[in-house]
């Protein structure tokens, strides 16, 4: 019986550990388009997976001053998508609409997207 | 197997209505467990696919939280992860469904006493309140078992 019941915890053991869904490194490039708004003083990008944040900005830095902004996000997740919003001036974009949602490329580390701000 | 028997079988009130009206909360309480709380962290046929997760797989992010419990979390996060998740989504299932109820009560009792003193209670008694409500659940279920509106009683029915 005490047989029975060590051989059984190794294997619930062994079993719930192997159970873990893997992570792999998953990077990003965001373009947002921004020429059509004005007065720009920050340029962020928020979203639900580690390192952005829903609370505040993850920056963005100009490539065409007051036209194109650009971010490079790297984290380890387990999900096929991630979901996230564009920000300026601490403003969000599509207030009251659905987050916008990319799927990773599967055949690349890295994907590359473009938006234009506040736009479906 | 007498002792499996005697888990299994339920405790029927005197009448049939009664345990109707005691089957919805367990039943309501299941499927919450198993498809609005397991399902995002345990793989299961109604997981979101964007989730990314593998039949009986726990979430990547789950072992990390367990993690941040200390003690004996800490030394096994994967474990107590998938055990927590496993009791959520399955257990929600065999309760829904009145299969094995104590034991499946059981393992969501364990899991919500671990919700409710380590992760909850230092942000106030409000947000202790939903794993409070599926403890009473799971603590209810444990000594009734699954009534009459249950497979644990067609299990046990003497033809």
């Amino acid at each position: 019986m005490k047989t029975i019941l060590i051989t059984s915890a190794v294997i619930l053991l062994l079993l719930t550990t192997s159970c873990v869904q893997k992570k792999h490194k998953k990077t990003v490039i965001f373009t947002l388009d921004v020429s059509k708004i004005e007065s720009i003083k920050t340029v962020g990008i928020r979203g639900s997976d580690n390192p952005l944040s829903w609370d505040k900005d993850y920056p963005m830095k100009a490539i065409v001053k007051d036209s194109l902004y650009q971010v490079t996000v790297t984290g380890e997740t387990g999900r096929i998508c991630t979901e996230f919003k564009f920000s300026i001036n601490d403003k969000v974009e599509l207030n009251g609409k659905e987050n916008r949602k990319i799927y990773f490329d599967t055949k690349n580390d890295t994907t590359k997207v473009s938006f234009a701000f506040d736009k479906d | 197997m007498k002792i499996l028997k005697q888990i299994t079988k339920p405790i029927l009130l005197p009448h049939w209505s009664q345990d109707l009206l005691l089957a919805v909360p367990r039943i309501i309480c299941g499927y919450l467990l198993t498809v609005e709380f397991g399902s995002p962290k345990f793989g299961l046929p109604w997981s979101n696919p964007d989730n990314g997760l593998g039949f009986f797989e726990v979430a990547f992010w789950f072992p990390q939280d367990v993690a941040q419990y200390g003690g004996i979390f800490a030394i096994a996060p994967a474990f107590f992860a998938w055990m927590g998740a496993f009791a959520e989504a399955v257990g929600g299932i065999f309760l829904l469904l009145g299969l094995q109820t104590r034991i499946a009560s059981f393992l969501i009792l364990c899991t919500m006493l671990i919700a409710i003193f380590m992760q909850q209670i230092q942000n106030g008694l409000w947000n202790c309140l939903p794993a409070l409500g599926f403890l009473w659940i799971g603590l209810f279920y444990m000594i009734l078992g699954s009534g009459r509106f249950g497979i644990d009683y067609l299990l046990t029915k003497k033809k």
